[in-house]
Order: C-alpha cells, then structure tokens, then sequence
C-alpha cells in the first residue's frame, strides 16, 4: 500500500509521487478532466434532455457564441467593476482599522464587540434589507461584496499585528530605532502575511457574495446571466456563465497567491481565519 | 572492510550492506551507507558512534525494517528482515509519541494493537502497570505527551518499546534532545533497566545511535566506530569497563583513553561534517 | 480607567441603537421603517406564534441533510486522496476544478434538477460544505508526523489498526476544522439557496428563514420581520461556530 511506502521510505523513495514533471503534471490534468468530459457526454446522451443536461459540445459552443455576442464581455465587465470597488474599499478601511485595533488596546475594546456582533450575520442576510435601502442595481451587489471582504481583512490584519514577535520589537528598540520606523519596518512587514491572507480570503467571500447579489438583485452581472438564462430554460448558456463564474474565481485566488508568493516569500501560513 | 565470517550465534548479522539515496529534483544519487558488516552478539549493548550525516541513522532504520537496504542482507536469529516486527522494539529520537493518547495508552499500544498476539485487557493493564512503574511515571499515567517534559516523554517512549516485549532494541540517538543533567541520569536509568547484573542470555541485545562518544563508551560493550562519505564502519571497539558501571567509570583513566582513542579516529570527518572542507586544514 | 474600560465594548453597539431610534423619531420617514422598538416587538411576536422557530427548524433540518452528507464523501474521499498519491493525483484536477464554483450559481441549475424544495436547498448546502471538509481532511491526513504511522508499524501493528488508531485521529482536528467552515458556510447559502428560491418562484416556498425574509421583502413589506430574521440567521451562525468549538474541546483533549 502506497501510505507505507511513502512513511517507511519516505526519504529513499524519491518522492516519485510528490514531485511530478510540469509535463505529467498537465498529462494527468488533460486526463481527468477528458475522462470527466466524456461521463459528462455519455450522461447527457442517456438523459436526452438537453434543458436538464446538455453535452459538453453545446456548452462549449453557447460559450463561443455568448463571447462573440459580447454578453460575456459585458456581464464580466459589471461584475469585476463591482467587485474592484467592493473589495478596494474593504481593504482600504479594514486593513488600516485592523493595524489601528492591533495596535491600540482602546479602539480595540471599542469596534471589536460591533465586529463580532456583525459577523456572523453573513452579507447573503443583508440582501433583503439592502434592496430595501438601495435598490436593485449597482449598488446593492457593491455594497454586499464589500460587507463579505471586510471581515476576513480586518480579522486576518489584527492577528498579524497581534502575532509579530514580541522579541523582534524588543530588538529593533535595542539598535535605538524610533517608534514609527518599528511599525513601518518591522510591525507592517511582520503582519503582511496574515494581511495577504486576508485579502485572499476576502475576495474569495466577496465572489460567493456577489454571485448571491446579482442572482437576486442586479439587472447585470454573471450571476444575473445565470438566472436570465436559466429562466429562458438555455441550459447550455446557463453552464457557460457558471464555468465562467469558477474560471475568474480561480484567476482570482491564483493571482493573490502569486502576489503572496512574491511579497512574502519568507511566511509560511499556517493559520488562515475566515 | 572486509566481510567477517558470520558465527553462528550472532543475534543480527548485516552482510554487506549498501544503500543509495536518490535526491529527486537533481535525480543524483548519494552513497549513505558502503558495505557494512557488522554482527551483533545475543545480549550485547552495541553502540554506533559518527559524524552527523555517516548513516548511523539509516542503518538503525534497515535493521528495524523501515528501511530496504539497496544490496545486502540483514538477518535476525539467521531469518532475512523483510519489514518491521515487534521482535526488533524502536525508540525513536523524536520519541514518536502518539499525541491523542495518554501515558498509559501509548505503553500499550503494541501490546494492544499489535496484528500477532495481542493481549487482554487484564493481562495488558498489569504489564503496563509493571513498565510504568520501572520508568518511574507512575502518577503520570492519564497525561498526554505534550504534558510532559522531555525527559518523561524520553521514559515513556521507552516503556512503549520495551512494553511490546521484543527481543532486540534499537534506540536512534533517544537521549540528543535532552540537556546534559537528564542525559546523564538516563543513561544510568537505561543500564538499570536492561539489567547490567543479568547473564547475556537473560538481556536484550541493543543497539544503540549516538553521536555521543562518552555516552557510547559509558554504556557500551562495544561501539562501531562510522566515517562518513560513503558510511562505514572504520573499527569496532570493545569496551572493557566493568559492569555494573555508574558515574565513577567517566572518571577512570580506562574511560578516558577510550574516548580519546575514538575521538582521534573520528575528528577528520567530524570536523569536515561540522565546518566544511576548508576548516579542516586549520584545524 | 478600570471601569471605563469595561464599559468601552458598550458604547458603540449602544450609540448605534441610540441613534437609530433618534433618526426614526427626528425625521419620521413613514410608519413602516422599523426601531429598536418596533424590531423586539416584531421579533416577539414572530416567536410566540412559533412562526419564527419552525422556519428555523426547517432550514436547519435542510442544512443538516446536507452537511452530512457532504461530511460522508468529503472525509472519504479526501482521506483516499491523502493516502494514496495516485487517486490523489488523478482526482486533484476535478476538485480544483470544481472548488472555484460559488455554490450560489449552481442554484439555477439545482432548480432545474431538483425543482424549489428542499431536495435543491441540500444540493446546494451540500456543495458548499464539501471542499472545506474536503480540503481540511487532505491536509489533516498529509500533516501527520511520519514517525508516527513508523513507530506503530515497529511494535508490529497492521494497516488496519494503524489508519483507526494513529492516521484517523492524528487528521481529526483538521477534519474538525473543515466541518466548522463547512457548516457556516452551508448556513449562509441556505440563507441564498432560499431567498433565491423565494424571489424566483414567486411564492412563500415551504418555510425556512430564508423564504421568511422573502415574504416579508415582497408581500407584507416588513423592515422589522427582516431584521429580526437577519439577528437570528446571525446568532445560529454563532451558535454553530462556537458549539462546533466546544464539541472540538472535549473530543480533542490532547490538544492544548
């Protein structure tokens, strides 16, 4: 059984499982998923019922047609504009107020009794009331998306300031250093890499948050076009706009890991908190 | 060296022993352990000293069956070791204790869950009770690992091995995380325990990883002297002391040649494991 | 200063209401927006007719049906996924595949498998609580010290034993840990699966507390009912996160 090779043999045997060739690495990708397409294939023959579930082929092809057609464009356009302005804004006052809190015992006693009541009302509950007070359109989903970000950032940055090393401080004030050079180079890079996991884990809930905002509330948006379409019974455009959905949220979590990668290549994370 | 002729009686016998590393992403391979023979007597206390790095560790880990060795033989009682078994007990330099489980439900876990023979409840409570109280945790028995300190985790790692009842111990440098106080007062404890007074067929054979020189020679009846680059053993060195040895041994000028002998023989590669190449030549 | 710093948490909570209620009354924006008064008032009558409390009961219910089996296939497949690299490696491109997906846009298409009623809510309850547990249980499994499962093989116990005895405890905090963020996440897409539901079919649906704040979005324009559903979608959640916590404590006293 493999798990005895791996834990009798571990450093022998040449990670022959752990470390594989970018090239087998796609192999086996290309693989799985060709597999999977064609159960996919088979399953939409047997149900012959191309509303409930079309073949791969059509998907493919209602995604060709819908990107020539701009509707991709469009939809995809309304929804990373709100999601910039949502998730800038969280960061722009959670991060800030998160260094704030981790840094003053006083505004800490202060936000984090609200912090802590808001939070688990999660931003899909204020959907209801938002549409109330703002209106179906570009504000409501905006307004979600921020919500669903904001505490992930400002939760991840507390713990970063509260987690830096005590010793590493103490050392800095030995060399004779002042206190606001402490906290521009060794408070702020200390907590970067729980700042970044912040970030990642809050675009990551504001993307699940904007799908619910423009399901429900938004005339535009690739949440929109899923309903739209599933109302007009085209199923095929329906699984285009959900691939699609997937696609930016991977591009998403793939590029705030890069940039964690190169802003902090000594963190080694092994705490995340949402 | 050259291959000895095995006798007849040995406990564990390794016949020409090599074993090869591949490192993955440059796909070279290392040579860690070239051609060891070595036999281990029934009830001898057998300790391997050497530089870090000389494949001590590796050839603990083949006897023990955790590890194949590339070409050669290793036997017990004259039967080839496939994988591990409770016959060979393991105390682990890490101590390897199971974190989920108390005191008392690590010293039993062999004998509890072991796939040959495992025993009843009755009959497992009163040998566990019984290695307990020879390594001295009594009252510490319903504590998890992290409770303890190092040297109890030390002495329950201990009661694990011995709790299993195997014929042969192998101990991977068991004492290296601890500070020196404790070290000293173990290596008395683990004398006591394995029976210094007893005749060599009463005894368990060990075998014994250290880096340790004082440590091999105060516990040893012989200590396997490796070098590094490929691992070998460079001489087996009969310890003569008296036993029942205690801490008066270290000061007799018998333990003190001893030690010096040994550490002349290995200072070359300890230095070049430790500093580099270019240190030696200061050195 | 001591006893200033008691009351400090207070303040802003108590300023926010402060203010709500001195906003409502100052500028008098019409009968239907809701005060601090008019929410307690709602929220009473909302539980002593029982009306609240069954909603409750009833997407709990769905969470549950789906959480659970959820929990059932992510642990056994990520536990198969960490023990052996081969099905690791072949499935590890679908689940990532897949993992990206907000489970909030599966739910057209859960509608139109499963129809509105709780059969599509649990998919989709499912499906968000899956990757979490999934994802956890690979790491618990992967982060198990290997001296370990050595250390046991040495005193010659067998596979079996030593996947119940040192593999399945030594992942179970992770796992813990991935039923927690799984649960409060199949608690909020309820809440979505269920409103969206509301919103689409046009109709009260069969209860839970997301239909609930449909109905009082759409038909009786009821600002309070909706807070009051929002507080109690909120202390739930609360209540799961620190129960789960709790649970975690006492099966996990090796942990310190």
């Amino acid at each position: 059984m493999s798990l005895e090779e791996k834990t009798a043999d571990r450093t022998s045997s040449p990670r022959a499982s752990g470390v594989p060739s970018a090239v087998s690495t796609m192999l086996i990708y290309l693989r799985s998923m060709g597999i999977f397409a064609l159960i996919w294939y088979a399953g939409a023959w047997w149900i012959g019922n191309p509303v409930l579930l079309p073949s791969p082929v059509a998907v493919v092809q209602s995604l060709f047609s819908l990107i020539a057609s701009g509707e991709v464009a469009s939809n995809a356009a309304s929804s990373l504009q709100r999601l910039a302005m949502g998730f800038a804004g969280a960061a722009l006052i959670g991060i800030p107020l998160g260094l704030l809190m981790g840094m003053s015992r006083i505004l800490y006693a202060l936000v984090d009794p609200l912090i802590e009541l808001l939070r688990p009302i999660s931003g899909i509950a204020w959907i209801p009331l938002g549409m109330f007070i703002l209106g179906v359109g570009e504000t409501l989903p905006t307004a979600i998306m921020f919500y669903g970000a904001f505490f992930p950032i400002v939760i991840n940055t507390l713990i970063g300031v509260r987690s830096v090393d005590e010793r590493l401080i103490q050392a800095a004030k030995v060399l004779g250093v002042g206190r606001s050079s402490i906290i521009l180079n060794v408070v702020l890079p200390a907590s970067l890499p729980n700042i970044l996991v912040g970030l990642r884990l809050g675009a990551g809930a504001a993307w699940t948050a904007m799908v619910a905002a423009e399901l429900i509330g938004a005339p535009s948006g690739l949440g929109f076009a899923v309903e739209w379409y599933r109302e007009l019974l085209m199923t095929p455009s329906v699984l285009a706009f959900v691939f699609l959905i997937g696609l930016f949220g991977y591009l998403f979590d793939k590029l705030l890991r890069a940039l964690q990668t190169a802003i902090t290549p000594w963190a080694n994370i092994s705490r995340e908190v949402i | 060296m050259e291959t000895v002729a095995i006798p007849t009686k040995a406990k564990i016998s390794l016949i020409a022993i090599t074993k090869q590393y591949i490192t993955p992403r440059t796909g070279q391979t290392t040579l860690a352990v070239s051609d060891v023979s070595l036999n281990i007597q029934q009830g001898e206390f057998l300790c391997i000293v050497g530089p870090s790095g000389c494949g001590k560790s590796t050839i603990l880990s083949m006897i023990a069956g955790l590890t194949k060795p590339s070409s050669g033989t290793i036997s017990m009682d004259g039967n080839a070791i496939h994988g591990p078994g409770r016959e060979r007990g393991v105390v682990f330099q890490d101590y390897a204790l199971f974190p989920w489980k108390t005191v008392r439900e690590n010293i039993e876990f062999g004998p509890r869950f072991r796939d040959r023979a495992p025993l009843s409840t009755a009959a497992r409570r009163e040998l566990v009770d019984h290695y307990i109280e020879l390594v001295s945790l009594n009252g510490s028995e319903d504590k998890y690992p992290h409770e303890l300190s190092g040297g109890m985790r030390q002495r329950c790692a201990f009661a694990r091995a011995l709790a299993n009842e195997p014929d042969v111990l192998l101990m991977d440098e068991p004492f290296a995380a601890l500070d020196a106080q404790t070290r000293l007062i173990l290596q008395e404890e683990l004398l006591r325990i394995w029976g210094e007074e007893l005749p060599r067929d009463k005894r368990k054979t060990v075998v014994f990883i250290t880096h340790g020189i004082d440590e091999a020679v105060f516990l040893a009846d012989r200590v396997a002297v490796m070098s590094n680059h490929p691992g070998q053993i460079k001489m087996e060195k009969p310890i003569g002391l008296p036993r029942p040895r205690n801490e008066g041994v270290r000061l007799t000028t018998d333990f003190q040649k001893l030690v010096d002998e040994i550490w002349q023989l290995i200072r070359h590669d300890a230095y070049e494991a430790t500093i580099g190449k270019a240190g030696i030549k200061q050195a | 200063m001591a006893l200033s710093r008691r009351f400090l948490p207070f303040v802003l909570p108590l300023a926010l209401l402060i203010l709500w209620q001195a906003g409502v009354s100052t500028l008098q924006p019409g009968p239907r927006t809701p005060t601090p008064g008019s929410v307690v008032s709602t929220a009473w009558s909302l539980i002593s007719t029982g009306q609240l409390p069954l909603a409750m009961i009833l997407s709990l219910g769905r969470v549950l049906t789906g959480f659970v089996s959820a929990a059932v296939c992510a642990i056994l497949i990520g536990f198969l996924m960490a023990v052996s690299p081969s099905i690791g490696r072949n499935l590890d491109p679908l689940m990532e595949s897949f993992r990206p997906i907000a489970p909030i846009a599966l739910l057209p298409l859960a509608i139109l498998w499963f129809g509105t009623g709780t059969s599509a809510a649990a998919f989709i309850v499912g499906y968000a609580a899956f990757f979490p547990i999934l994802i956890n249980t690979i790491q618990g499994v992967r982060s198990i010290d290997p001296s370990l499962p050595r250390a046991a093989r040495t005193l010659g116990v067998g596979l079996p034993a030593i996947i119940r005895n040192v593999i399945l405890p030594g992942a179970l905090p992770n796992i813990f840990v991935g039923a927690r963020l799984g649960l409060g996440l199949a608690w909020s897409s309820i809440i979505a699966a269920e409103l969206a539901v509301g919103a689409k079919t046009g109709d009260a649906g069969s209860g839970g507390i997301g239909q609930m704040m449909f109905v009082f979005y759409a038909y009786s324009v009821d600002l309070s009912g909706i807070i009051v559903c929002m507080i109690a979608v909120g202390v739930v959640a609360l209540v799961i996160d620190r129960g789960l916590r709790a649970v975690e404590k006492r099966l996990l006293p090796w942990k310190q």
